[in-house]
């Protein structure tokens, strides 16, 4: 006889479905959705309809909440979703926050901050479900979720693997490297050759574009986007979509203090930094000033 | 009688609320659910945030709303005096990315809405896996967009004066083989043709010729009289050009032209979606709206046998598919790598200015407004494509899908023809 599946329920608070679009362009969906009973899902058809999980009737071992949430307001069918949400936390044996608004509180935390916020975290804090959830809780950001690292976690989750997780329940093997890590401008890091302009596949983006790959958690440059590519090998920079402070201000503009970067990558001191940028700039390279590829004409 | 329904997975919830006379559905009222403030959360951002904040309205069809956000920052430079001319290659490269997004929207709403919900409405529930067959398709297309746009969703690629990306001849064949790949399922698993002789259709008489799962869709929705339902207004608007889309406006048989400036929201009693109207009338805007007003032949001729009912509205949808695939394909064997991506500088050219971005989303026409005020956004103003076609319409006539829906004899007929319309809930709540 089958063993019986985890019973997976996904639910949505304030949200634009992105991220169930991005795990619905996973290229082995269904191969991972097999190992579960899908219980309720947005797109997918699914065991329960929506009013069934409202009522608080649907079984549930494995809760993915997507979406901000508010303490109140967010109502379907008259029942406030933070309700059904803390419901099924209560139920569930793990609780994975799919995105950077289930998590932190996301870009639309910005239209009433003091109400709306992630499911466990209020921006960097904790919030009072902190405690009570922590230990069931895997905290995946990213606006949006990159559909692998779903899936990886839940793969992980039904094999009973152990996952080791940082302070703010991140899994560390997608969030303990930067978006930097693996990009495909980094030698123009390394020297600091600032990038021309948009549009260009020579430069880095850090200095003047507002790229904050090199302090964005997130393994966007390891495991590739769409399984081929990532803003920044595409020239668009980084804007951080996976860190608490999503979505920050002025996103094409690189802050800087007296021409060097605000922010310093994850974990660098500044005087570090400083003095690798000075010896770096004492060279001038000539295949970093050039054109990667000469077309004829 | 009154009944009450949610309509659920459809890029969200929408509550519809059915009013029976004489055993038919004489009123619909549609309720959305909590405004999430997109505009009032771009207001005092830099100009250019809002090609990383619009995306997140929606998660099926944002590429549109950077496309959308990005022109009307373009439209606003040049009432400013700035010259932006976009290179050929830039707007290969946008046209190219936009076209896969309502592939993989139109695919997606064939195989995950239209004929599950066709199979339950007739009570023909079929063993097949549907959504496999979506994600398959919605996979291999957004891998080709995501060569040039990073990912998606949610890209930020297209800035003013072009775009980021700087691709090689190595990423357009790369984008070429997943574009073959995805017309090699239309042709094999959608229409069971291959797509230059699907495309040399130009006939209603000719339509039996095509087969697959569109084909067979087709001859179902024939015998269970959908060719006779959902008929609305039978009034059609486009306002985004590209893609061999033209703007206009279509009453009968009478093509016109269009002026944002004519548009008009209004709010409306027991929604949080705003209505929108075009001199005080309703339209229909969409693939249906879009083949018309392009004098497509052959949903012009389908159009004339069975004017807008709901199988010309889900055949424009699928047909769209292989226009697209068609125009995607075209879009990359003339692409030109040498030239250049992005024809503007950097920075943010000018810190005063109003513009508009109009676009042919998946959905219908989308329409950006941004008024830019001391290089801060002082308002912002976004019209989606599900406001057009759900609104309740004014006090002379019903909404577009509200009057499609009147006269149904279920809920469940009712809700198939509300469906059909391809509706974005996330959208209209914005």
């Amino acid at each position: 006889m089958e063993a019986l599946k985890p019973r997976l329920l996904w639910l949505q608070s304030i949200t634009c479905n992105g991220n169930t679009h991005s795990f619905l362009n996973h290229p082995d969906l269904f191969s991972i959705l097999s190992h579960f009973e899908l219980v309720y899902h947005p797109v997918l058809e699914s065991s329960c309809m929506l009013h069934e999980v409202l009522a608080r009737k649907a079984p549930c071992d494995i809760l993915i909440l997507e979406g901000a949430f508010s303490e109140q307001g967010m109502v379907k069918e008259g029942v406030e979703i933070l309700d059904v949400a803390l419901y099924y936390a209560n139920v569930a044996e793990h609780i994975v926050t799919a995105g950077t608004c289930a998590t932190f509180g996301g870009i639309f935390k910005g239209y009433d901050p003091d109400a709306i916020s992630g499911f466990a975290f209020d921006e960097e804090r904790q919030t009072a479900r902190f405690e009570r959830f922590s230990p069931k809780l895997i905290s995946l950001p990213g606006c949006p979720i990159h559909p692998k690292w779903l899936s990886y976690v839940l793969m992980m989750i039904v094999q009973g693997r152990s996952i080791p997780l940082d302070a703010m329940c991140r899994p560390q093997e997608l969030y303990n490297i930067t978006v930097h890590t693996g990009c495909s401008r980094n030698e123009y890091f390394e020297w600091k050759v600032d990038t021309k302009g948009f549009g260009l596949k020579e430069g880095c983006l850090f200095y003047e574009l507002g790229c904050q790959g090199p302090y964005t958690r997130g393994s966007c440059n390891k495991i590739l986007w769409n399984d081929t590519s990532s803003k920044t090998v595409v020239g668009t920079p980084c804007f951080g979509c996976t860190e608490p402070t999503f979505p920050k201000a002025v996103l094409f503009e690189t802050k800087t203090h007296m021409g060097i970067p605000a922010s310093m990558p994850l974990g660098v001191p500044r005087r570090a930094y400083l003095t690798a940028t000075g010896v770096a700039k004492s060279f001038k390279i000539k295949r970093f000033e050039e054109r990667i590829i000469t077309y004829e004409d | 009688m009154k009944i009450e329904k949610l309509i659920e997975k459809i890029e969200g919830e929408a509550s519809l609320d059915f009013s029976f006379e004489a055993g038919v559905v004489s009123d619909v009222r549609i309720r959305f659910g909590l405004y999430r403030g997109i505009e009032q959360i771009l207001e005092k951002k830099a100009p250019r945030d809002a090609l990383v904040i619009t995306p997140r309205v929606c998660g099926i069809c944002n590429h549109a709303h950077l496309m959308a956000a990005v022109k009307a920052i373009e439209s606003g430079y040049r009432a400013s005096g700035i010259d932006v001319t976009l290179s050929p290659k830039a707007d290969a490269i946008r046209e190219f990315t936009l076209a896969c997004e309502l592939i993989q929207n139109h695919v997606k709403w064939l195989y995950m809405t239209v004929i599950p919900h066709f199979e339950s409405l007739t009570g023909k529930r079929s063993q097949e896996n549907h959504a496999l067959k979506a994600s398959y398709i919605s996979t291999t297309i957004t891998k080709a967009l995501a060569i040039f746009a990073g990912q998606w969703p949610h890209s930020s690629y297209a800035v003013p004066g072009g775009v980021t990306c700087d691709p090689t001849y190595v990423d357009v064949m790369q984008a070429t083989a997943l574009v073959e790949e995805a017309i090699r399922f239309f042709e094999q698993m959608m229409v069971g043709m291959p797509l230059e002789a699907y495309l040399g259709i130009d006939s209603v008489s000719q339509l039996h010729s095509i087969q697959g799962d569109v084909g067979r869709l087709m001859q179902r929705l024939g015998e269970a009289g959908m060719a006779e339902k959902g008929h609305s207004h039978d009034r059609f608007i486009v306002f985004g050009e590209g893609m061999g889309f033209v703007s206009g406006k279509a009453t009968a048989t009478t093509v016109s032209s269009v002026d944002v400036r004519y548009v008009e929201e209004s709010n409306q009693e027991d929604s949080t979606a705003k209505a929108v109207s075009y001199k005080q009338k309703q339209f229909e805007t969409g693939p249906l709206a879009r083949a018309i007003i392009a004098k497509n032949p052959l949903i012009k001729s389908l159009h004339k046998r069975y004017k807008d009912s709901l199988l010309t509205r889900v055949f424009a949808r699928t047909h769209e598919v292989g226009l697209l695939l068609h125009r995607a394909k075209e879009a990359l064997v003339h692409l030109d790598v040498t030239q250049p991506s992005c024809m503007l500088e950097s920075k943010l050219l000018s810190t005063d200015f109003e513009g508009v971005g109009t676009v042919e989303a998946a959905r219908g026409s989308l329409i950006h407004r941004s008024v830019v005020k001391s290089g801060r956004i002082a308002h912002y103003d976004i019209i989606v494509p599900t406001q057009w076609n759900l609104s309740h319409g004014n006090a002379s006539e019903k909404g577009v899908a509200v009057r499609a829906m009147i006269g149904s004899a279920s809920i469940e007929e009712a809700s198939f023809i509300f469906r059909s319309f391809d509706v974005c809930s996330v959208c209209t709540m914005q």
